[in-house]
């Protein structure tokens, strides 16, 4: 099973859900298909660790990078550069929108529904069972009529992106994915694909998942991981 | 409990709530807003209060009104808005009531910027506000020690009745860590009638309290001030505590280094090893009080040539290891402060060029 994605993506969930590196490694499982890619990154809440940390990776992959100003990189200000716009009026084969996270992180979707407006766009949900607020299908569910609520766009999709960062087992992976597996059941939504590092990727069951998993490495690393430990430019591109 | 995955900041809010902390007044700034987020949402949960504050200046007193009154109380800001609170911890200090104040640290001087730092060290440990006062001051180097340490905070501050700070830099508050909240961490609130305004009706005793810093009698702010003396000198008798890494083996260099930084070098000590060299770390966990005996004894191994402290700061903690080494051994110092945090590679080529 692969993820075979077009037009336009948006990646939301609650605050800490692991959208940015679900957003980045989507961006680079489209391009390694041979599809043109960009990714904007619209996270205008968090200060830390976005979209702008693998900029540099994505580039080396040909795909368009859209992020704030340089001169307001590192400012808590809330930014959306021009430049969203132009890729949303002339989109690549996958347009990856990584929004902010809860209500808020998606306020600015609304500020971009005329543009998104009768375009195919899909709305990614994505969850971590291990996460405090979502580790329910109520919690879910809520966080769910909030995203779309102020970002004035409904969900279409659900991804599990279940884990404990580097205490992440094969245990937690299924775990995560039958909470979203419920939140289908409630909600008729499909589950898109679910996430796992290469390591426990190669770990699964797959007759166990009925749905694609995106492979995912860890871009936006803690400053004491050494230089090496880091993604290579060229990053794994199994799906 | 099972683990979750959970932001510092988050962490640190849920941590107070699982102290028994039902009062939490604050005023937002980055990096430290998750605080007052997650609690919004998780204090009426648990018949708690949240009240953003008009500014950190009223957040300070806000914080002394509760803590006069006997209530476990928390705030958390980030540099610029610790520099408002100060006025508010040296009069919590010398009325000599439980607080506790988080300092998710950000660049400065002046607005800096809002990267991580380790810059308010001197503010932390030397005072901030005014007069002879300390500040029991905790230094976790992640998520899972953070929640330890805020729940020991809300104990401590009513063992000495005096403000407890947990000072994390900006990436204690923001990265994301798999934690637990151990159960064993939790106490009884101490019983405060003999000193908070916390209400006559309940009381055995009819003595009235009154909770204040104003002594106008020259004999009666001496004694509060010996009063607060012995504490600061108690604290450095019972509550130091520091981390050794490496520290078995004959190394070269003893480093010190606290929070986010120490992970850095925590990394570095490793790869250092594979090149068959060999480095210590002494890491303070309590700032206030310094582990000073700990940082003479490990200074004074027959192998150690020298000692770096290694700090995201232009060099505050520095003078406290230079004090306590007491000229034995040569002390350097490596500090980067605009919000890029050193990588290993570059502690291990600094700790090279000392050889």
């Amino acid at each position: 099973m692969t993820i075979d994605f077009t037009d336009i993506v948006i990646v939301a969930g609650n605050y800490g859900s692991g959208k940015t590196e679900t957003a980045v490694n989507l961006a680079a499982a489209c391009r390694s298909t041979g599809k043109s890619v960009a990714i904007a990154d619209l996270d205008l809440v968090n200060p830390y660790f976005r979209t702008r940390e693998a900029r540099i990776p994505l580039e080396a992959m040909g795909i368009q990078v859209v992020l704030p100003d340089r001169q307001y990189l590192f400012a808590d200000l809330p930014i959306l550069a021009p430049a969203v716009v132009d890729i949303l009026r002339q989109p690549a084969d996958v347009t990856i929108l990584d929004a902010g996270g809860d209500d808020v992180g998606v306020t600015v979707l609304a500020s971009l529904a005329a543009l998104l407006k009768n375009k195919p766009v899909r709305m990614l949900q994505v969850i971590n069972a291990f996460r405090p607020f979502t580790n329910d299908v109520a919690g879910c569910l809520k966080i769910r009529k909030e995203i779309e609520a102020s970002g004035k766009i409904n969900i279409t999709g659900l991804v599990s992106n279940a884990n404990l960062m580097d205490d992440t087992s094969v245990a937690h992976i299924y775990q995560g994915y039958d909470l979203v597996k419920q939140v289908s059941a409630h909600t008729g939504l499909p589950v898109e694909f679910i996430t796992a590092t290469p390591e426990i990727s190669s770990q699964l069951d797959f007759n166990r998942i009925s749905c694609p998993v995106l492979t995912l490495d860890r871009h936006l690393l803690p400053p004491w991981k050494p230089t090496g430990a880091r993604p290579p430019s060229h990053l794994t591109l199994k799906t | 409990m099972a683990k979750v995955l959970m932001k510092g900041n988050e962490a640190i809010g849920e941590a107070a709530i699982r102290a028994g902390c039902k009062n939490y007044f604050a005023y937002p700034i980055t990096p430290q807003s998750e605080v007052a987020e997650y609690l919004s949402k998780r204090l009426p949960e648990e018949g708690g209060v949240f009240l953003q504050g008009e500014s950190e200046v009223a957040v300070g007193y806000m914080i002394f009104g509760a803590a006069g009154a006997g209530e476990r109380v928390m705030t958390t800001s980030s540099s610029p808005g610790i520099s408002l609170m100060s006025e508010a911890l040296s009069y919590i200090a010398a009325a000599q009531c439980p607080a506790v104040f988080v300092n998710i640290m950000r660049g400065g001087p002046g607005l800096g910027g809002i990267l991580p730092s380790q810059g308010d060290y001197f503010q932390a440990t030397k005072g901030g506000g005014h007069g002879d006062y300390h500040l029991l001051v905790l230094a976790p180097d992640g998520v899972q020690e953070a929640v330890e340490m805020t729940m020991q905070a809300f104990t401590l501050a009513e063992k000495y009745r005096n403000p407890v700070m947990i000072m994390g830099d900006g990436l204690i508050g923001q990265m994301m860590e798999p934690v637990e909240f151990p159960d064993g961490l939790k106490t009884e609130p101490t019983n405060k009638d003999d000193w908070a305004t916390n209400g006559m009706a309940h009381r055995k005793s009819k003595k009235r309290n009154l909770v204040k810093s104003l002594f106008l009698d020259p004999t009666a702010l001496n004694d509060n001030n010996l009063a607060l003396k012995a504490k600061y000198a108690q604290m450095k008798k019972e509550e130091v505590q520091y981390e050794l890494v490496n520290a078995d083996t004959d190394y070269q260099v003893l480093i010190t280094s606290y929070g986010t930084m120490s992970r850095v070098c925590r990394t570095a000590i490793d790869m250092l090893k594979e090149d068959g060299i060999q480095v210590a770390m002494l890491r303070p966990k309590t700032l206030f009080p310094f582990p000073e005996k700990a940082v003479f004894d490990a200074s004074g191994k027959d192998s150690c040539q020298a000692v770096i402290s290694i700090e995201m700061s232009m060099g505050q903690m520095v003078e406290d290891v230079e004090r306590c080494v007491k000229g034995r051994r040569p002390v350097e110092f490596y500090g980067e402060c605009g919000g890029d945090i050193p990588s290993p590679e570059k502690i291990i080529e600094i700790i090279k060029a000392l050889l």
